[in-house]
């Protein structure tokens, strides 16, 4: 799904002039607002158009010329806003920010585009405005930005899941070299209570589970060195623990993660 | 669902919302859903000179994913009360 602002210009050709949409992928438009004037970046408002609001997408299609379009996905809409203010902007609109690949550059060329440049790269635009002819409008267009805007959470990839570095003690933190200026979180250290303790095993910073298994297998003391087919490896010493004295024990304990 | 629900009590408070483009908009927390999207009304930006365009915009939606900080008034928190809450997260 492309990222930031893009041209659009698939209109429909039976004379509704709506634009067309990934129907097979779900994508259903959900409000139309005619007389929309747009501006993007800091260039001047456009000739009237209509916005469409989609699942999925803001559009905004030219009424004069057909071969004009732009569209952005929510997904690249970091925050929008009603304005009002005639000191940010003479009219009131809809503002949006958009998320540009480019991102943590400090971009300036959109100040350079000019009037008359009519190759603009869209791509780099960080700030669109959608400017209704009627201002009443503004507070039904900024519920329904809200709601599609809901309807395009940050897709949640696998990866990602074992990505996450909780940290349960005060332990880890020293251990991480360098760990983070960010020290908002102070853990007081409780060594009675063992729930969170990650025993140094820090490669198991995800959810885990301890599980004292009172099994036959750990009873019998000469009953040693079996089992290792299953892949746990347990010694019979290190029996019947339930909870106490868990520093002790390294080895011997089937972790589950979650 | 723990900051969803942490979130959720500290609607009404002055919070100021740190984007990962660096802008900071400070507002009262309207609302904020599963994916910590969060609505701020009466927001101002904090840096004026570097982010003109949004002065005083009346209400705003924030997406979740483009959040980097949010600062919440020093006696809105209740570590103790976090302390405790991310421990039974976690488990």
């Amino acid at each position: 799904m492309a990222v930031g602002l893009r041209h659009f210009t698939a209109r429909a050709g039976n004379g509704s002039g709506e634009p067309i949409l990934d129907t097979d992928n779900g994508e259903e438009l959900v409000h139309v607002q005619p007389s929309v004037s747009v501006a993007v970046g800091d260039r001047a408002p456009e000739s009237p158009g209509t916005l469409y609001i989609t699942t999925r997408q803001v559009i905004w299609l030219s009424e004069l010329d057909r071969e004009k379009g732009y569209a952005v996905y929510f997904l690249s809409l970091s925050l929008h806003a009603v304005s009002r203010d005639p000191e940010a902007y003479p009219s009131p609109c809809i503002y949006t920010q958009i998320e540009t690949e480019a991102d943590e550059v400090e971009d300036e060329s959109e100040d350079s585009d000019s009037e008359c440049s009519e190759v603009l790269d869209l791509s780099k635009i960080r700030e669109i405005r959608f400017i209704p002819s009627d201002a009443n409008q503004l507070d039904t267009l900024f519920q329904v930005f809200c709601e599609c805007a809901e309807l395009n959470p940050e897709p949640i990839e696998e990866g990602e899941e074992e990505g996450h570095n909780w940290i349960f003690s005060a332990d880890q933190l020293e251990d991480e070299a360098g760990a983070g200026d960010d020290v908002e979180w102070h853990f007081s250290q409780n060594p009675t209570n063992t729930i969170g303790h990650s025993n140094g095993h820090h490669d198991l910073a995800s959810s885990v589970l301890e599980l004292q298994i009172n099994d036959q297998r750990f009873e019998d003391a000469e009953e040693m060195e079996q089992d290792s087919d299953t892949g746990h490896h347990h010694q019979s010493q290190q029996t019947k623990y339930l909870g106490s004295g868990m520093d002790r024990c390294t080895s011997s304990r089937y972790w589950i993660g979650f | 669902m723990l900051f969803f629900s942490y979130f959720k009590d500290l609607v009404g408070r002055e919070v100021t919302v740190e984007l990962k483009n660096d802008l900071a908009i400070r507002g009262t927390l309207h609302s904020v859903d599963q994916y910590l999207n969060i609505k701020l009304e009466n927001t101002r930006v904090v840096d004026q000179d570097k982010y003109p365009h949004m002065l005083s915009v009346r209400n705003c939606f924030i997406r979740g994913s483009v959040v980097r900080y949010v600062q919440l008034p020093p006696e809105e928190v209740d570590i103790e009360l976090l302390h405790d809450a991310t421990r039974r997260e976690a488990r």
